[in-house]
């Protein structure tokens, strides 16, 4: 099993190599460090024309490459990847497509000028175009210890099913507590207040708490006037990691899914995976019994 | 735990990877117009050049190509031999030596910021002119002229070119078609619409044409020949970018050398056609519209565009202000990557060194060509009348300054292969030689007749002309800094990161 780590020489580089690890740990996960080298378009127009610039930035690439997998304890396999591409997200699409991963890890947080309340770029068209799940470390994470217990946000719209199985083949296979919370908060305001959704979201959830096996599962209800209340409202473990479906996030228009997710990021301080609409849903929309085989966050 | 650079390029795995790689004829020509931004320059420059040889301007511009392409030829020799971010810089380093390298890659950063703080100021001038056109409101163009005004929007402009080179965002292929074509029309409409007032004897002051104005040796004197060449180098400035493009195009042993010969066809066709339209329309007289006003000699477009071209003048500004806007941002990168380079060599602190992260691009020193570009627009602005003629006559003098040395320094790199074969023959000695001989022969010209205080636009400072105070005050500004960080950090100047050498002769 692959994980791309999404690599910057900075605090926010950092914090993703630290949740690539806690991830990676107990699962015998590869991390794979990808550094991404802009492709420089030959109508830019730039003059006087030089060639030595990529000479220069190949040479800071392999100290900050190897800066970057000097963070990776030596119980976790890493090597570093270089990729050409016009963009850092493009970049990781691409090594994850090519390296078949199943995972890509990012830090979300976004340190640019006059952004401090969005979230990064490269976090934003990852959320938009990973064909994968994509893991966004928060601010300033350190912790590189093991996962301690997995947290799936539930509901009933498109693509729910697809969370929950992803869930529980990873809380499964890491022997880990799965807790499952219907967000019931998010859709207040709306007129079916006869709890028709809440019973919904009772009955996926059983339904998947009935399938693992083991049976360390939880089914837990948050309420609030929003996304981010519902969240806060709950009391989280220092070693959980978020399962959030994109469907859920993108669920008013897709512009609005960048600072949802920064504002969850904001209010939690533990890492959130994002499982993507489209993510292993071929031939098996019948609910959490089929479970993909490669399905992993 | 290994780095293996896995580059998709040829697997078919990145359809982009494979469309950016290679660049055929017409690419390579329009990245060569690109670079010469034509609507621009001739803005710029065609009005500093006409005061200073009024009616021969065609044969200047004419004559102003031969050093350039002699210089040019002697780029392409280095850049293929030594391929290396600092240039100029470090061309000048491995042939003269670690003192003459720092100045001749002070001259190339200077001469970018110059034309930054021109090119901002240009843009900013055809902003205000086309929200005047859109608005159909003459006072927001006369906004320009409101000095605070003025210089806050240039400042603007600047700080989002800056940013947005910063963050590594380029023009792509489809913005630099449209862009080129774009201005290829618009300067042809204008050209035809001045030919049309003239043969309906419309024209503001209708002058026939005479094979005279081609003629180079019918410019008054030395002194006006030696300020018209050095105009117009900067106005070829960017064409040589075809001649290097190599492994970039389809076909490297043909493809560079025809772009060249195709870019310069179409440069001196639509600067030769301009030049004679603007010439023929207002003449060189000093009345309203004449391109003899020093009033329109800064900006010949902003005055001419309306009464040629009536109610679609607004496509001239649209020209001007795209064709400036694109190549502020782009030369963005230039003074950025030579600072950053003397930044690696130690020739400048260890911070001028730096590479974003997330952006890899040179950060710091991306910063530091915006607050010199800035720093300058500012001085020249507060102390001349005449700010952007005086600057482009600056510019024309720093070009020669820094081009005349990289010239001369493929010469003498070279020098064991003077006489190998007649290629390197031509290449490495007698093109580069010639034209930097040239340029450094203009350089000293211009300079000396610059201190004369009526010199170009007749700004003055202390009784010495504005031309030079730019010129070679920003000259000798690099010489104080040079010794200053000579003594604060002397490795560099020990040739301990770059030694002087020369290439082996060859067999």
């Amino acid at each position: 099993m692959r994980y791309i780590v999404g690599y910057t020489a900075d605090e926010r580089g950092h914090d993703a190599v630290c949740l690539a690890v806690a991830l990676a740990r107990r699962q015998d996960a590869t991390l794979d460090l990808v550094l991404v080298m802009p492709e420089h378009s030959m109508y830019a127009g730039t003059y006087p024309p030089d060639k030595g610039f990529d000479t220069l930035l190949t040479q800071q690439m392999r100290q900050w490459m190897d800066q970057g997998l000097a963070l990776v304890p030596d119980d976790v396999a890493a090597r570093g990847v270089v990729v050409r591409a016009e963009s850092n997200a493009e970049g990781l699409i691409q090594a994850a497509e090519d390296t078949e991963a199943s995972l890509i890890v990012i830090g979300a947080s976004s340190r640019g000028i006059g952004s401090r309340f969005s979230i990064g770029n490269v976090a934003r068209s990852l959320l938009h175009a990973s064909p994968v799940p994509v893991a966004l470390a928060p601010r300033s994470y350190r912790r590189t210890d093991p996962v301690t217990r997995l947290t799936c946000a539930v509901g009933r719209r498109a693509g729910a099913d697809d969370v929950v199985s992803v869930a529980v083949s990873s809380a499964q296979r890491r022997g880990l507590p799965l807790r499952l919370v219907s967000l019931v908060a998010l859709d207040a305001g709306q007129p079916d207040a006869g709890g028709a959704e809440d019973e919904a979201n009772r009955r996926l959830a059983e339904a998947a708490s009935s399938l693992a096996a083991g049976g360390r599962v939880s089914v837990e209800t948050a309420r609030g006037a929003s996304i981010e209340e519902a969240i806060e409202a709950m009391a989280w473990d220092e070693g959980e990691v978020l399962l959030v479906g994109s469907s859920r996030l993108a669920q008013h228009m897709r512009i609005f899914l960048g600072s949802t997710a920064n504002k969850i990021l904001r209010t939690l301080t533990i890492p959130m995976v994002v499982v993507p609409r489209t993510y292993a849903t071929s031939g098996t929309t019948s609910g959490p019994g089929s479970l993909p085989p490669e399905a992993d966050a | 735990m290994s780095i293996d650079e896995t580059t998709q390029r040829g697997t078919g795995l990145s359809r982009k990877g494979l469309d950016s790689g290679t660049v055929g004829l017409l690419g390579a020509v329009v990245i060569g117009v690109s670079c010469v931004a034509p609507a621009y320059t001739l803005t710029a420059a065609l009005g500093p050049t006409v005061a200073e040889v009024g009616v021969n301007l065609p044969a200047i511009f004419l004559v102003g190509f031969i050093p350039m392409l002699l210089v040019a030829l002697g780029y392409r020799e280095l850049n293929s031999a030594m391929p290396d971010s600092g240039t100029s810089f470090t061309w000048a380093t491995r042939a003269f030596g670690p003192w003459v390298g720092w100045m001749g890659g002070w001259g190339l950063i200077a001469a970018t910021v110059i034309v930054l703080s021109n090119l901002a100021a240009v843009a900013v001038d055809f902003f205000y002119l086309m929200l005047s056109q859109v608005l159909n409101d003459p006072a927001i163009a006369d906004l320009t002229l409101n000095l605070p005004v003025n210089i806050a929007t240039t400042l603007v402009f600047i700080a989002l070119a800056c940013y947005v080179s910063y963050r590594g965002m380029e023009a792509t292929k489809t913005v630099q078609y449209v862009l080129v074509t774009f201005q290829l029309i618009v300067l042809a409409w204008f050209a035809i619409a001045a030919f049309v007032h003239v043969a309906n004897g419309t024209a503001f002051d209708a002058t026939a044409i005479s094979a005279d104005w081609f003629n180079p040796f019918a410019v008054g004197s030395f002194s006006a020949f030696a300020a018209g060449v050095s105009l117009s180098i900067f106005i070829y400035w960017g064409w040589d970018v075809t001649l290097t493009m190599n492994e970039e195009t389809t076909n490297p042993r043909k493809t560079p050398g025809r772009a060249g010969a195709l870019t310069v066809v179409v440069i001196v066709v639509i600067y030769l056609t301009v030049a004679l339209a603007t010439l023929a329309f207002a003449g060189v007289g000093d009345g309203e519209l004449g391109a003899g006003n020093p009033d329109n000699q800064e900006s010949i477009f902003a005055t001419l565009a309306g009464p040629v071209m009536g109610p679609f003048a607004i496509l001239m500004s649209m020209a001007v202000l795209s064709s400036s806007a694109a190549s502020l941002q782009s030369t963005f990168v230039s003074p950025a990557r030579t600072l950053l380079a003397m930044g690696h060599y130690r020739a400048l602190p260890k911070g001028y060194g730096r590479i974003s992260p997330q952006h890899k691009s040179p950060s710091f020193a991306t910063f530091a060509a915006a607050v010199a570009a800035a720093g300058f627009y500012v001085f020249t602005r507060l102390v001349s009348e005449n700010a952007l003629w005086d600057t482009i006559t600056a510019l024309g003098l720093m070009i020669c300054f820094y081009y005349g040395i990289t010239a001369l320094a493929c010469v003498w790199y070279f020098r064991a292969q003077a006489f190998s074969s007649v290629r390197t023959m031509v290449l490495r000695f007698l093109a580069p030689l010639l034209g930097g001989v040239i340029l450094l022969v203009m350089f000293v010209k211009t300079a000396i007749d610059s201190m004369d205080p009526a010199y170009g636009s007749g700004s003055e400072l202390f009784g010495v002309g504005m031309v030079f105070i730019l010129g070679i005050g920003v000259i000798l500004l690099g010489v104080v800094l040079m010794l200053v960080w000579s003594r604060i950090n002397p490795a560099f100047f020990r040739q301990e990161i770059l030694t002087q050498g020369s290439a082996a002769p060859q067999d």
